[in-house]
């Protein structure tokens, strides 16, 4: 698949949506153990939101930044901010009805850009930017068509949340369990690689 | 008795513990309808309007921190304050609606605390209204020197410093400055002051009880902050002459304090300590300024910015700029916690 459509993205947000309502109880139950166990709900209200809201758009510009709007106008939680930012900043990035891969790749690193202006969390603090960085990096690096990348995007996204499991929180509520913090993967992160593995499947089965 | 006394726990006046943030502004603005109106049940603006020509002042910020920031909504003070619930920041979209009623020409400038909710809330807020071609700056208050005077701004807390820099731009902005010429003013002072908090008891949390911290008797932790955060300076309760001294040596450290500075010094009260224990420690703050031969410009004991039932101070310490002198003390505000008759 040489080019994104907005069709195919709708897609792709649709199938993310089920996969992570699919999983809602069990990232609540991973965030019970260090946070306030409402990241599965958090994070199905923020997407619901976001397929909503971004249903009638034409076109990228605009329906990234309704999607933003969405996550952001759902809840005052980070959750929703911070997808908020993410699509708001993809939303900076890309205009038209179908991007090539090059402005994929822009897309998802103009999202990272505008998070990364809300959060200092980096790789290895056990956040969600565990699972997110390495798949926007491994996507920019990524050759091939657009099914391709997001496949090499998803696989660094496990990969990252994976990883999670052996850190200690460094950020947020978490960090104040310190060492108790070890032995379970980061919410956060395994909700975006659930989302990014679910980006991949949704446009292969749109195609 | 009632349902509430057998399942709630917490030792307060209150009704059903998601309504507080609502009943409180409903409360506020009912009491001082002639000068403050609530907007949208979380925005708490002027009752008389500032002309559309000059600058607007908005603030944001999580509520249970009273009269902070709503009791500063008023002439030659703040235009608007966009509330969140307890402890909370309101979120990106209630700001934008804020953003968007006070569209002008002249522009607005957002006075932000630094607090991780409150600047993500802020910034995208900023984001979103250049949709709609507002004219918007942002001043980011980061006043607290708990984490060490070399501690880059961005990792200070915004402490109640930040009233007297609202007092400072209330008043420039009622004068006419333009928006460049206000962040000058600001920046400039923002730069020049510095808060330290002192707690000596912990308070709860008004929705679901929970000690925010635990303070052991007989201890006082030096930087404790607005909801209870660790400063890490736990250490045994001094008296006010040696808790003053103790204080006011980072903080004129901070500043660079010398002998012809002018200086302005609150200390405000974060809810349970008496105005009798402030006034003691005041006096000495005072006079150590005093013996370095620094004039004071000034003084207030009060409660600006509170933390529930916590009891301790935030100790302001700020170096001012003449124009800042004439701001605080020479121009009018008519807020209904902050009233200043003026000199002009």
């Amino acid at each position: 698949m040489e080019n994104l459509t907005i069709e195919a993205f709708k897609a792709m947000m649709h199938t993310t949506l089920v996969n992570i309502t699919e999983r809602s109880d069990e990232l609540s139950k991973l965030d019970a153990i260090t946070g306030d166990g409402d990241h599965g709900t958090a994070i199905v209200a923020a997407l619901k939101a976001i397929v909503k809201a971004g249903s009638s758009a034409l076109e990228f510009e605009e329906m990234l930044n309704d999607m933003a709007f969405g996550a952001m106008e759902e809840s005052c939680g980070s959750t929703s901010t911070l997808m908020g930012a993410f699509f708001m900043g993809m939303g900076n990035a890309v205009k038209g009805t179908t991007l090539d891969v090059q402005q994929v790749k822009e897309m998802f690193r103009a999202g990272l850009t505008m998070l990364e202006q809300q959060t200092k969390a980096k790789v290895g603090d056990k956040t969600m930017m565990d699972a997110l960085i390495p798949a926007v990096e491994a996507i920019e690096e990524a050759e091939g068509d657009v099914m391709m990348i997001l496949k090499k995007g998803a696989e660094a996204a496990s990969e990252g949340a994976e990883k999670t499991i052996a850190m200690k929180a460094n950020f947020g509520r978490a960090r104040n369990l310190g060492e108790r913090s070890i032995g379970a993967a980061d919410p956060g992160a395994t909700s975006w690689a659930c989302m990014f593995n679910s980006f991949a499947q949704g446009l292969e089965a749109y195609a | 008795m009632s349902e509430i006394t057998s399942t709630c726990q917490i030792k307060k006046f209150i009704n059903n513990p998601d309504n507080i943030t609502k009943e409180l502004l409903e409360g506020y603005t009912l009491a001082y309808r002639d000068k403050v109106t609530l907007l949208d049940g979380n925005t708490v603006v002027r009752t008389h309007k500032k002309q559309q020509d000059k600058v607007a002042i908005i603030t944001l910020g999580g509520a249970g921190h009273e009269p902070a920031l709503s009791g500063f909504v008023g002439e030659g003070m703040l235009d608007c304050s966009v509330v969140g619930d307890i402890f909370a920041a309101p979120g990106a979209p209630r700001v934008l609606n804020a953003l968007k009623e006070f569209k002008r020409e002249a522009g607005i400038l957002l006075i932000v605390l630094n607090h991780a909710g409150d600047i993500m809330s802020a910034n995208m807020a900023i984001q979103m209204s250049k949709r709609f071609d507002v004219n918007v700056k942002s001043i980011i208050t980061h006043d607290d020197i708990s984490a060490g005077i070399e501690t880059p701004d961005e990792d200070r807390r915004g402490l109640a410093g930040c009233v007297p820099l609202i007092k400072i731009l209330g008043a420039a902005a009622e004068e006419g400055k333009s928006l460049e010429e206000l962040c000058e003013i600001g920046e400039r002072f923002n730069n020049q002051v510095a808060t330290l908090a002192v707690a000596m008891k912990s308070c709860t949390h008004p929705q679901n009880g929970g000690i925010i911290a635990e303070l052991p008797d007989g201890i006082m932790e030096i930087g404790m902050g607005q909801h209870g955060e660790g400063g890490g300076g736990q250490m045994e309760l001094l008296s006010a002459d040696d808790t003053a001294a103790y204080m006011m040596k980072p903080l004129m450290e901070k500043l660079a304090v010398k002998s012809s500075d002018k200086l302005l010094l609150y200390i405000n009260g974060v809810g349970a300590t008496t105005h009798m224990e402030m006034s003691i420690v005041f006096r000495k703050a005072c006079q150590i300024l005093e013996e370095k031969g620094c004039e004071l410009v000034e003084g207030k004991i009060t409660e600006i910015l509170t933390v529930q039932e916590q009891s301790g101070f935030q100790m302001i310490l700020a170096k001012c700029d003449d124009d800042h002198v004439i701001y605080l003390t020479a121009c009018a505000s008519d807020a209904p916690y902050w009233t200043v008759i003026g000199k002009k």
